[in-house]
């Protein structure tokens, strides 16, 4: 199990999330080459190590979010809304203590 | 055929029980009173209402996402980021579309009647929060989801709205509202009941009040 800290909805089970995969930037359709484009495409860098990839809250709040995770560990970095630049602040990777946080961390 | 003639609903949970058509639904006028008791709450009017996060109409509201506030005998529940789910009485879900739209002029908004698209059920009693936390993993204590606190996650492996309204529930007890898409809803009232066996659960209609509360 990986505990995602959404940055919505704070930290939740994997399970909840749809895994879209490692996020890479778009090309430019107008003067992209047809090379770049299969690279865009089709090929990923699948490392042993940190990766960012993008994850999709469907039990929750519906968003895309881009995660910074240790493809060995899971470890989680960072977590911000997709297409949002920076990283969330560390709050949302403490689990959000908060009261009124719900936090989802075992099975169901 | 009869001379006057008029749709009756249906929920898409069967309580067990005698059965009556009130406010145009056909509903099981089984009460219970034992400690903990599951409700069908459908025939309430569900409106779903989309617009920025930020914009005018969460100023109107008052409301932010995971959190939730009566308003004008209204249940206005910030279900998501930008996202709100209104929950009135009977048949008032027109009247809850007018009134939001009044709210803001000009602004981009969604409003889409989905009373007749979801599920809604109640849980209430002492026990309420042990026997919903056997299929749902978010923290359900007073600090973490407290009176009015509202959230989207898996109960039961089915995407529910769960909304901490004790105020609704009457009786001074905690008591969550669950909302769910239609066709899960029987799946997920049932296993609820199951959740809740330990507990000596009972199921129930959905009861003659029509405020949004039992």
């Amino acid at each position: 199990m990986i505990r995602i800290p959404c940055p919505h909805c704070s930290a939740r089970n994997s399970a909840e999330f749809r895994h879209v995969g490692e996020a890479a930037a778009r090309p430019d359709p107008s003067t992209v080459t047809p090379e770049q484009w299969r690279v865009y495409l089709y090929e990923r860098s699948n490392p042993a190590g940190w990766i960012t990839e993008t994850w999709f809250h469907t039990m929750g709040c519906r968003r895309f979010i881009t995660v910074e995770r240790h493809t060995v560990t899971n470890e989680i970095r960072s977590v911000r809304p997709a297409g949002s630049s920076g990283p969330e602040p560390a709050e949302a990777l403490s689990g959000r203590a908060d009261a009124g946080s719900p936090d989802a961390g075992g099975q169901a | 055929m009869p001379d006057t003639w008029a749709p009756v609903a249906r929920s898409a949970i069967t309580v067990p029980g005698p059965r009556s058509v009130v406010d145009g639904w056909e509903v099981s006028t089984r009460r219970s009173s034992a400690a903990l008791r599951l409700s069908d709450a459908s025939p309430l009017a569900k409106v779903s209402v989309r617009a920025d996060a930020d914009g005018a109409l969460a100023d109107a509201f008052g409301v932010r996402f995971r959190s939730s506030r009566r308003r004008d005998g209204v249940l206005v529940i910030g279900s998501g980021p930008g996202e709100w789910l209104l929950v009135g009485g009977v048949g008032t879900a027109h009247q809850i579309a007018g009134q939001v739209c009044g709210l803001v002029a000009g602004d981009f908004v969604s409003v889409v009647d989905v009373t007749h698209g979801r599920a809604l059920m109640r849980l209430t009693g002492s026990d309420a929060s042990r026997a919903l936390s056997k299929v749902c993993a978010v923290d359900l204590s007073d600090a973490v989801t407290p009176e009015g606190a509202a959230f989207r996650s898996s109960v039961a492996k089915v995407t529910t709205d769960v909304i901490r309204d004790d105020a609704g529930g009457g009786a001074g007890e905690p008591s969550y509202l669950l909302h769910c898409e239609r066709s899960s809803g029987q799946y997920l009232f049932k296993c609820l009941l199951d959740a809740g066996k330990e507990f000596g659960i009972e199921p129930e209609g959905p009861g003659l009040d029509s405020t949004g509360a039992r």
